[in-house]
């Protein structure tokens, strides 16, 4: 492990680390380019550097690319990839709030601090959690999933019914398309192009992008610009400060974003999810969740971080990867002749571990980076929204058309984006229709592969026995209890309000 | 409800293949039916006449979004004829200058040069460094 260390300081692997790192800022920031894309463009050039160097140039796109994401979320309400989606919901009420460049420095520690504890776990702790990873199966990802989508209760605080109906478009959205059962065209009424199903990041591109376009639009003639912004000495020290002041809410959202890194398939957007879902119910004050809490960023900055060293660990461990940068990754190692697995392990542990302090390195470059370009990227929001709105828009077709190359995508965008563009006019947030659309894919595979295991045994065997099932099945419970309970004491507490301004309506004691 | 209606009646009859869709449109469905009721008592009943009434500035806006969306419509009409790069050229162009209130020179000069700018980057990080095949002019063949 020190060798691996001695390696990863070395001028060589640090200046290729950084250039990653610089690659992956460009990356996450523009919607539509994700870090497998990055990682994938980026496998040609580390062909003629060595092994060591290559793929920490890779890990340092892969990591960065999972921070600079959450810019254009907290900047313009459009999350750069699905995995940024939960940072936007409190990210850009700090933006309107003239607090942006506070949420992007909140963003870039916490992405650092998640880095660095997923690269913990890669280090310290890789056999024992993938013994516990294994353990998942598809009854289980299935309960994960539904305990995912308990985060409606967080969002939809206006109206639950609003919130469900949208998480329940999301999740048709998602099953648009082939079935996962016994490939059965759904809802493509006819058209190929939808055979392929409706593309996760064109889709979040027009139920987020979009409707703020068109707001922006609506909204031209009333303000100039997003938000008010004033430059802040001394702002990135504060909030480091402000993120470090909740040491529980940081250590619950590393330990939730590496776990579900290490399940194979899960990935950084049910990490996010999860870690926000926690935040919001262990918070003691839950209504200031999704109007600019700055825990809100950080829960799914630091799960969304944790993720990606943690993703490696069934690679390494397994020779299975944990994501699709991760599977990237891997194949890199393969076309230079090495089998990630626990051969690799035992045959090449210094590039193992110098992969390791790589990650955890480039989470320290990607806040020394961020942080310094902070001021700059901020600045965005000073582009007067009569040239904004149609940067935005430009920016949306083409991230939606280059994530298949396929012009379809483009249209579906703009159409999803219109619709929730006239459907939030009625109340209904985007939000939980993004979650849908993330955790349809997670949630429906897991439902049918269950019900086949099911086949052998029987549907209570499968889904309800095991302490797993049971765990996750104990948490989804508690979470909607809690959601109706909290639902109930804020009506009560808003009722009491109003009582005690006009005392003339509050009930006569003799009543 | 619409699309929960939708839904359902593009639904099969094959639990497995259709158990997953089929439960989010009944809940689409039955959430449909609860807030159109709800709709019905609460905004129609008791605040029918706020419906109706449209201020100045909701009207100015509804027309700026519908002269935006119908440039956005003929833009992705457009996009395969005349190909990608002088489609996006033409819509930031015409979108910048038309949500210009203040038309003075400096200000439609702007609008002009930041299309310019912005098509000429995308061009250097989508086409030479990321290869994306963008839609080529059909309607003029040999134009890229």
């Amino acid at each position: 492990m020190i060798e691996g260390l001695q390696l990863a300081l070395s001028f060589e692997y640090l200046i290729w680390l950084t250039i990653g790192v610089l690659l992956g800022l460009v990356v996450g920031t523009l919607p539509g380019l994700t870090a497998t894309m990055g990682t994938a463009l980026l496998v040609p050039f580390t062909f003629g550097l060595e092994t060591g160097p290559g793929i920490a140039m890779l890990g340092g796109l892969y990591v960065c690319a999972m921070f600079s994401d959450a810019i254009p979320a907290v900047l313009v309400n459009t999350p750069g990839t699905p995995g940024a989606m939960a940072t936007a919901f409190d990210g850009h009420p700090m933006t309107l709030q003239g607090r942006g460049q506070e949420a992007i420095v909140a963003s870039c520690f916490s992405s650092a601090l998640g880095t660095i504890f997923g690269a913990g776990v890669y280090l310290l702790l890789a056999f024992p959690m993938i013994a516990i990873a294994l353990k998942f199966g598809p009854s289980q990802f299935f309960w994960l999933g539904v305990f995912a989508l308990t985060i409606i209760g967080s969002l939809a605080s206006d109206s639950m019914l609003k919130g469900l109906a949208g998480g329940a478009i999301g999740l048709l959205i998602s099953a648009v398309g082939i079935s996962h059962a016994n490939e059965v065209a759904r809802f493509t009424f006819g058209v190929p192009e939808l055979r392929g199903g409706v593309s996760l990041v064109a889709g979040l591109i027009g139920i987020f992008a979009i409707p703020q376009v068109l707001s922006m639009v609506a909204e031209l003639r009333k303000k100039e610009y997003i938000a008010d912004y004033k430059p802040k000495r001394g702002i990135t020290l504060i909030t480091v400060g402000r993120v470090l002041m909740h040491p529980v809410h940081v250590v619950r959202s590393a330990v939730i974003g590496s776990f579900i890194g290490i399940l194979p398939g899960a990935g950084s957007p049910i990490a996010a999810l999860v870690s926000y879902n926690e935040a919001v119910r262990w918070s003691k004050d839950k209504s200031k969740y999704g109007k600019g809490d700055l825990r809100g960023v950080t829960a799914s900055e630091i799960a969304n971080n944790a993720a990606a060293p943690s993703a490696m660990v069934p690679l390494v461990t397994l020779g299975v990867p944990g994501s699709s940068p991760a599977a990237v990754i891997g194949g890199a190692l393969m076309l230079r002749g090495l089998t990630p697995g626990p051969e690799l392990f035992q045959t090449d542990q210094s590039l193992v571990f110098s992969f390791g302090w790589s990650l955890l390195l480039a989470g320290i470059v990607t806040f020394i980076l961020g942080s310094l370009f902070a001021p700059l990227l901020v600045r965005i929001i000073r582009i007067p929204l009569r040239l904004l709105a149609p940067l935005i828009l430009f920016l949306a077709v083409i991230g939606s058309y280059a994530i298949r190359n396929n012009i379809f995508d483009v249209y579906i965008m703009l159409g999803l984006g219109v619709f929730v563009f006239l459907i939030r006019r009625l109340g209904f947030h985007p939000g939980p229709i993004g979650l849908g659309l993330i955790l349809g894919p997670i949630i429906e595979p897991a439902l049918v592969q269950s019900l086949y295991i099911s086949d052998a045994t029987s549907i209570f065997k499968t889904f309800f026995t095991g302490g797993l099932n049971l765990t996750l099945i104990a948490l989804i419970i508690i979470s909607i209890i809690l959601v109706i309970w909290t639902q109930r004491k804020d009506k009560a507490k808003e009722k009491s309000v109003e009582a005690a301004r006009d005392p003339a309506s509050a009930p006569s004691p003799g009543e | 409800m619409a699309v929960g209606g939708i839904a359902t009646y593009a639904s099969g009859d094959d639990v497995k293949n259709w158990m997953f869709p089929l439960l989010a449109a009944y809940v689409m469905l039955s959430i449909g039916a609860m807030l159109i009721a709800r709709f019905l008592y609460v905004e129609i009943i008791k605040s029918a006449p706020d419906l109706l009434r449209m201020s100045e500035s909701d009207r100015v806006a509804a027309k700026d979004v519908t002269v935006f969306a119908a440039i956005i419509l003929v833009y992705i009409v457009v996009m395969t004829g005349i190909g990608f790069w002088i489609s996006s050229f033409l819509m930031l162009c015409l979108t910048s200058v038309y949500l210009t209130l203040d038309k003075s020179r400096r200000n439609i000069m702007l609008a002009l040069v930041v299309p310019i700018g912005a098509c000429i980057a995308a061009y250097i990080i989508f086409l030479q460094v990321f290869y994306v095949p963008f839609p080529k002019a059909a309607w003029i063949p040999g134009l890229d």
